[in-house]
């Protein structure tokens, strides 16, 4: 035998050779890859139940006893929040603090700013991450996140005694607002039916603010109808001096539809969607609707910022402080708290905007609410439920709401009693205005799973008659594409 | 009989031999044994690590996967492939393929352009010279969508530093006619010093000899860039090109910073679709789809660009007419 090896590194009767090491960790690897792939291939089974809602009542279920803080002391649970006033101001009073010494529960949380918030916690739930208990959601995002499962219904947790403070009294949050986190799923179907899907924290209608130091100047008063609103931002615009009569957002984002536009929408006729024969029938291209949005085109273009189709909130707020845009048609927390001890203090205002040709006032709302997520360790549910319900009960709302920054509180209670004593007359008008619209305040979207999508083309569509596009053309194509994508799944 | 292969004969090194008593440190044989094996497991992890998103996505675009369908997803064969390429459907491909493509041609022949040029000035090794080299690289520093976020504010219409300077007043960079050109120009503005150094990297490596004796034969700058130096760094450029073109094809964060994709569809590339479908709206599938097709363009695109690379380089060392 000739022994003579001409790679020393591998010897004749190792039991092993070259070839087959590496077809073992071929079919080693094969495997390994395998297993995520089959279930990718739907072949497994199962493998999405990890995402799956479903769980929800088993874990609530499993609290007995009576109601005590302290059940899931020594937890620690985790938060996804995104920095906003409500944030700030639990922060600034050290609220998790006293939470913390309530409950025996630890919280810790990671920011992600807003931009990429939803990215971020989409791409998390998506994967059926355990990262984080809690995150903060808007009530559209239930939409979405709801059907395949991602989100914990809290309404068994609402309705067991055990696990819920009998001081909590769900009833005392803003009903619009308790309809907008609850939702069915089935399309057709209205909000306000099925899981309770999220808890509202903090929310915004949509109104005017405006510069009252140049109105009080000039002597005159927010417009009361849509038309005289054109007509005065058009006046008060002055491409010379810089200034220009109204700010709201254009981006080709689903944000653009939400606040100003889907207000005032709503206000003149305007409805997203209709449901006939089982199928959501796009209506934004109704005659009322057409009319309204060439309106709002014109307007931004007449009397808007002249880079109108990147502005998003922080740019469209930030020319009301700077002094360049004399009105902006957006969220009012984005106009309350912000502007406290700078320059503008003290030199806005507030007005509900134009009511509708019937004396409508159907407002758009925004909520950051709380919700937990479904693939949530189940040791951590009861310690996650305890932190949402301490964080949206009267006593922390009420004690946020004392420091000035937090923006409209969703209790009634909460708003009738610490806020309104905390504003002060710093915010002429902002009052009035709240409670002139908070009857008619609520989500005045069709809920459907492909919000985003949907809102975005929309957005996309402002734009294109913005640049010019005929309106009626340019809306009957995005009411055709929209059928085809609420419809296909 | 002892013979000569019992014992293997190692050559003759002149290193010092091992003190005697004191015998050579032997590596255990099963760790000798193992030592190939462990050496390729980055290289096998590699693959597997490239191959298995690849594989996934390949696969979604086969099925109906979305949001909606996470617990009852299924083969659906070449279904979303149709919907993508059905033109006049509502997801019809067109319009941001015509984008991507017209993006990414823009942009490189700009940037080669002006690569090309700067790394010719460049060349002439004088003080500002050196120090515009210095400076020529710090864009190449920033992540694209930190100079696309602050090149938006520049654009800014009402109080962008651009109107400002050129006193343009309000003049709207972001409007649907101009938004997709000024997205080129931050591209421009990035990637333009990749192709110069690589450029200039491929001039101060040529040989003196030819340029110093066409200058004794009298050749102008000229002729002696056109005849000369052009086709000497040809080479150097196509890959420059290869580089941009496959990278612009694949463009998504500076349209997708800069104007979100629009105004309208202005702007939007495959990439941006793709990541609105995959990402914001939960239809995997069809977000697969437009990165399936996007994959099989650079590929094409790819192979077609190194073999005219490949031939470039095999004329510039002169093994063909």
């Amino acid at each position: 035998m000739n022994r003579f090896d001409p790679n020393p590194l591998i010897r004749p009767g190792s039991g092993l050779s070259r070839r087959s090491m590496l077809k073992a960790m071929g079919l080693g690897g094969a495997l390994a890859a395998s297993v995520p792939l089959l279930s990718a291939c739907g072949l497994t089974g199962g493998g999405d139940d990890a995402a799956g809602g479903g769980s929800s009542s088993a874990a609530a279920g499993d609290v007995t006893g009576d109601f005590d803080w302290k059940k899931a002391s020594g937890t620690t649970i985790r938060l996804l929040r995104t920095p906003h006033p409500y944030v700030s101001t639990f922060d600034q009073m050290g609220l998790y603090k006293e939470f913390t010494e309530l409950t025996g529960i630890t919280v810790e949380y990671d920011d992600v700013p807003e931009a990429d918030y939803f990215t971020k916690l989409t791409s998390e739930l998506q994967g059926a991450s355990s990262a984080h208990d809690v995150f903060m959601t808007g009530a559209y995002f239930i939409w979405q996140y709801g059907p395949p499962g991602w989100m914990e219904d809290l309404q068994p947790w609402l309705d067991n005694t055990s696990a819920t403070s009998p001081e909590y009294d769900f009833d005392d949050i803003f009903e619009g607002l308790r309809t907008s986190t609850r939702w069915d799923f089935q399309k057709g179907s209205a909000l306000g039916t099925g899981g309770q899907w999220a808890i509202p924290w903090g929310f915004e209608t949509n109104v005017i603010c405006y510069n009252k130091e140049v109105f009080d100047a000039k002597g005159i008063k927010p417009a009361e109808t849509f038309d005289d609103l054109i007509q005065l931002s058009t006046d008060l615009t002055d491409r010379s001096a810089g200034t220009y009569g109204i700010s709201y957002r254009g981006s080709k984002s689903w944000a653009t539809i939400h606040p100003g536009f889907m207000t005032q929408f709503t206000r003149e006729g305007g409805k997203d969607f209709s449901f006939t024969d089982g199928k959501l029938v796009p209506t934004m291209n109704s005659d009322a609707a057409v009319t309204f949005t060439q309106k709002w085109a014109d307007l931004a273009k007449n009397a808007g910022p002249s880079g109108w189709t990147s502005y998003e909130y922080p740019q469209a707020t930030q020319d009301l402080a700077d002094g360049k845009a004399m009105m902006v048609y957006d969220a009012d927390s984005a106009t309350y708290p912000k502007w406290k001890g700078t320059a503008v203090a003290g030199k806005l205002g507030w007005h509900p905007g134009p009511a509708g040709p019937d004396g409508s006032y159907g407002t758009n709302l925004w909520t950051w609410s709380l919700a937990m997520n479904s693939a949530a360790k189940p040791e951590n549910k009861l310690a996650a439920w305890l932190f949402i319900q301490w964080a949206t009960g009267k006593d922390a709302l009420s004690k946020a709401a004392t420091s000035g920054n937090f923006a409209d509180p969703v209790r009634q209670t909460v708003f009738d009693g610490a806020f309104k004593t905390s504003i002060g007359t710093e915010y002429p008008g902002y009052l009035e205005t709240f409670e002139k619209v908070i009857g008619s305040t609520k989500i005045q979207f069709t809920p459907q799973t492909q919000f985003f999508a949907t809102t975005e083309d929309w957005a996309g569509a402002l734009q294109d008659i913005y640049g010019g596009q005929d309106a009626k053309t340019r809306l009957d194509a995005l009411a055709s594409a929209t059928a085809d994508k609420v419809n296909q799944a | 009989m002892s013979s000569m292969l019992d014992e293997p004969v190692l050559p003759d090194t002149g290193a010092t031999p091992p003190p005697p008593g004191k015998p050579p440190v032997q590596v255990p044989k099963w760790r000798r044994d193992l030592r190939p094996y462990l050496l390729s497991v980055p290289a096998v992890a590699l693959i597997i690590g490239i191959l298995y998103p690849f594989v996934i996505g390949v696969i979604f675009a086969f099925q109906n996967y979305s949001a909606q369908t996470t617990r009852n997803r299924r083969f659906i064969g070449f279904e979303n492939f149709q919907q993508v390429l059905t033109p006049g459907g509502t997801f019809f491909i067109g319009h941001a393929a015509w984008v991507t493509v017209y993006y990414a041609v823009l942009a490189t022949v700009i940037e080669t352009v002006l690569g090309v040029g700067i790394a010719l000035l460049l060349n002439r090794s004088t003080i500002i010279g050196r120090i515009f080299e210095k400076v020529l690289i710090l864009p190449l520093m920033i992540a694209p969508a930190i100079a696309a976020l602050a090149w938006k504010f520049m654009y800014n219409a009402d109080f962008g530093v651009l109107n400002h300077v050129l006193g343009l007043g309000t003049f709207n960079w972001l409007s649907a006619d101009t938004a997709l050109y000024s997205a080129v120009l931050v591209d421009v503005w990035i990637y333009t010093p990749f192709v110069a150094i690589l450029v200039l990297a491929g001039i101060r490596s040529l040989p003196r000899e030819p340029f110093e004796a066409s200058s004794v034969d009298g050749a102008g700058p000229v002729y002696m860039f056109r005849r000369l130096m052009l086709p000497l760094i040809w080479p150097y450029i196509l890959v420059a090109v290869i580089f941009r073109f496959m990278d612009c094809l694949k463009i998504f964060d500076i349209p997708q910073v800069l104007t979100g994709g629009g105004p309208g569809d202005a702007t939007t590339t495959l990439q941006v679709s793709a990541f609105k479908d995959l990402i914001n709206n939960g239809q995997y599938s069809r977000g697969a789809t437009y990165m399936f097709i996007l994959w099989i363009i650079v590929f094409i695109t790819a192979r077609v660009l190194v073999g005219v690379l490949g031939r470039a380089q095999r004329r510039a060392a002169g093994a063909e007419d």
